[in-house]
């Protein structure tokens, strides 16, 4: 369960931000700035966190008062030698904020960490993980919940898109970039499986009021409406005035075991009954522009 | 032998019904309370609960009532029944405290041959514990049901007694008193009593949720659940009185209670017990429903929606409000405005900082966005389709217990929400109530 340790939205002193140049963190950095708030923005320039002596490094620009964001991840995670670089990733963050507490921390987590079978998925639903990616995220829950005093929030996202996603996997951001090159949008046999996306600047914001609220415990950062990917190449052709095709092509191997997935977004109505998360079709026109959503929420 | 004397202690919702029932079956009654004041309220025939028929049932038996703050007049009873509240935590567990505290106090008082009986909700193996001679000691099952206690405590299917050893049969004066329900006395030991209270509710829930979890699915794939239940009802296997009904949720704190308490029993004894769990979530899951449901049809779209809130007891001809599905939304309704209306709770029970307290149905219908029924009183049903398309703002009604039809709704311009069964939206092109 989510919990405010504040009552009412409160400024942060400082967010340290750490993974700030990735898709995900430079959205929550963007967002942070947009709202008038300081932000030391940690890109691997900065810290590696694999490099020796990142942790000592990172102790040295932690103040008392910071809130810290951890995005920093080698994702996805699909070897175990990735999955044990992100460990000592978050073992060196573990370290630095175990020698410098801190305010508040929010981990940036995945839905991965959920079971397959976890139909609607809520906060409470077990965190039982069948992939390496989805035992990273999970295990770094852990390692961060037990290396530092500070509240500690972990924003779930499920499928993330937006226009600077610089992954180009199954889903909205591949067929979008097959429609501007004016290729036929390729979906996996019928397209059948429902998932949630949800827009990047979604997941920013969600991130900014966990920290407002010096939140602790999960939250998943998904919309609520899951669509089938057969459904998302249609609205993405549509946006591009039906001129591509939306083909069916073999799938690269076995129909998936998770075949479809929704949420349940109960506790988000609950802990935040200001925000509503972008629409699909309205984040995915959003995204085909460019730009990044402005700030609508409370 | 004379017909014996019946003390109650503890004048709950349970200890006022089930004393009214003595009276009403013509037996000299002694009603215990520490507290003077409700005694006082009571002598003077102002009761703190809302139950059909109660008062008629009380004031026909004045004559065989006596109410009492002091102890010692329990002295004059044959069988006194301990009728106190256990309260629950927020994990629906019970304190003990409280009723072990009046056990302790009645038994101290307690003529030499006369009988205890624990009347109120414990957890198996509490009997067996307390501290009188086991031959004068019994559990009775309570099988109190909100808005219907009076008939129910007159009227009881059977009555389940536990007793230390049911072969040793049942005291005279508890066996007459009993006699006089003319319905069957099943004796058994203590814990199966105990248990049997629970088992009772265990099934009740699992109709219920049998029903919610459908309910969903029906919302979701074009059925709808009115259709299903009676054929259901007319299945000998499942009964006629089978609960069927869709819910929001586990209304009232007993039923939870009890699945608190199996899962606990489990958890100690390594029983598997995967299905009570499965009932509380189903049961939180449900809860929500018309949060849900606001949230899609007003509040994403409507910074500053009004909303109008019809009820707050737990449900209809009860003034209880514990575990009430309405107070549970309103404390996720912050950043809107309330107007609410109860027949008997008043408005100050939301808790809400921007309430409008409404003296009647229409009147917290008036200039709201939506409307939510979350407690089906009869008065309700008065309600007309034309008036409130007249008083609401916006579109939406949204009524879990189908206290309105959906069909005069929607015929009046608006959208019609409820459980088991999909939105059904009204035309646009239809009248216009501006």
């Amino acid at each position: 369960m989510l919990e405010h340790l504040n009552d009412a939205p409160a400024r942060p002193s400082r967010v340290v931000v750490i993974g700030a140049g990735g898709f995900v963190g430079g959205a929550i950095t963007h967002r942070l700035a947009a709202a008038d708030i300081e932000v030391l923005a940690l890109t691997r320039r900065e810290l590696d966190l694999l490099s020796d002596g990142a942790a000592a490094r990172l102790a040295q620009m932690l103040r008392p008062a910071d809130s810290v964001v951890l995005v920093s991840a080698i994702a996805p995670v699909k070897t175990v030698p990735m999955l044990m670089e992100n460990l000592r990733m978050a073992e060196a963050a573990c370290r630095a904020l175990a020698q410098h507490p801190v305010s508040h921390v929010v981990y940036i987590s995945s839905d991965a960490v959920y079971a397959d079978d976890a139909n609607p998925v809520t906060e409470s639903s077990p965190c039982a993980p069948s992939t390496l990616h989805g035992m990273m995220h999970a295990a770094r829950e852990l390692m961060l919940k037990s290396a530092t005093a500070a509240p500690v929030a972990m924003l779930r996202p499920t499928l993330i898109y937006g226009a600077a996603d610089p992954h180009n996997g199954y889903g909205p951001n591949r067929f979008r970039r097959q429609a501007e090159r004016g290729e036929p949008i390729a979906i996996f046999g019928e397209g059948e499986e429902q998932r949630d996306h949800v827009l990047v600047e979604d997941v920013a914001q969600l991130a900014v009021l966990l920290l407002e609220r010096r939140s602790r415990g999960a939250l998943n950062a998904v919309t609520g409406v899951s669509t089938s990917f057969h459904d998302i190449a249609r609205l993405i052709a549509a946006q591009f005035g039906n001129r591509v095709e939306v083909k069916s092509v073999p799938r690269p191997g076995p129909r998936p075991h998770l075949l479809h997935r929704f949420f349940d977004v109960t506790q988000r109505l609950k802990a935040f009954p200001d925000f509503h998360a972008t629409a699909l079709a309205a984040g995915l026109e959003l995204a085909r522009r460019g730009a990044p959503r402005q700030a609508t929420h409370g | 032998m004379s017909a014996p004397v019946i003390g109650f202690a503890g004048m709950t919702h349970l200890g006022i019904n089930s004393a009214a029932a003595a009276v009403g079956r013509g037996f000299r009654t002694v009603c215990y309370d520490s507290d003077a004041s409700l005694i006082a309220g009571l002598a003077a025939g102002r009761l703190p609960v809302v139950e059909p028929d109660l008062p008629a049932v009380l004031q026909a038996g004045a004559g065989r009532i006596r109410y009492t703050a002091v102890l010692d007049d329990l002295a004059a009873c044959d069988v006194v029944y301990i009728a106190a509240d256990v309260p629950t935590d927020d994990r629906g567990g019970s304190d003990l405290v409280g009723i072990g505290g009046l056990i302790d106090a009645v038994a101290a008082h307690l003529g030499p041959t006369a009988l205890l009986v624990v009347l109120c909700q414990v957890p198996p193996g509490f009997t067996r514990r307390i501290r009188v001679p086991d031959e004068r000691l019994f559990y009775q099952v309570e099988t109190l049901v909100f808005g219907r206690a009076v008939e129910r405590a007159l009227n009881p299917e059977r009555i389940i007694i536990g007793c230390a050893e049911p072969a040793r049969g049942l005291p005279p004066a508890y066996r007459q008193f009993l006699a006089a329900f003319d319905c069957p006395l099943l004796p058994m030991r203590y814990e199966s009593a105990e248990l049997a209270k629970i088992a009772i509710n265990c099934c009740l829930v699992a109709s219920v949720t049998v029903a919610n979890t459908l309910a969903e699915l029906s919302e979701r794939i074009g059925a709808d659940w009115s259709e299903i239940a009676p054929a259901l009802k007319l299945d000998r296997r499942i009964g006629a009185h089978a609960y069927l009904a869709p819910g929001l949720g586990l209304a009232g704190g007993n039923l939870e209670r009890d699945l608190a308490t199996v899962a606990r029993l489990a958890e100690e004894t390594g029983s598997e017990a995967g299905l009570i769990r499965s009932f509380m979530m189903n049961s939180r899951h449900r809860r929500d429903w018309v949060l849900r449901t606001l949230h899609a049809e007003v509040l994403g779209r409507q910074p500053e929606a009004v909303i109008g809130v019809l009820g707050l007891a737990y449900k209809e001809n009860t003034h209880s409000t514990k575990n009430s599905p309405a107070l549970a939304l309103i404390r996720h309704l912050a950043p809107w405005r309330l107007r609410v209306h109860d027949p008997v709770v008043s408005a100050d029970a939301a808790r809400h900082p921007r309430t409008t307290a409404c003296a009647t149905a229409l009147e917290a219908a008036n200039g709201a966005d939506a409307l939510a029924i979350m407690t089906p009183w009869p008065q309700f049903r008065e309600l007309t389709a034309h008036d409130l398309a007249r008083a609401l703002r916006g579109r939406v009604v949204i009524d879990p217990y189908r206290v309105l039809d959906g069909a005069s709704i929607n015929a009046a311009g608006l959208d019609y929400f409820t459980l088991g069964t999909g939105a059904a939206r009204a035309a646009r092109e239809g009248p216009s109530h501006a």
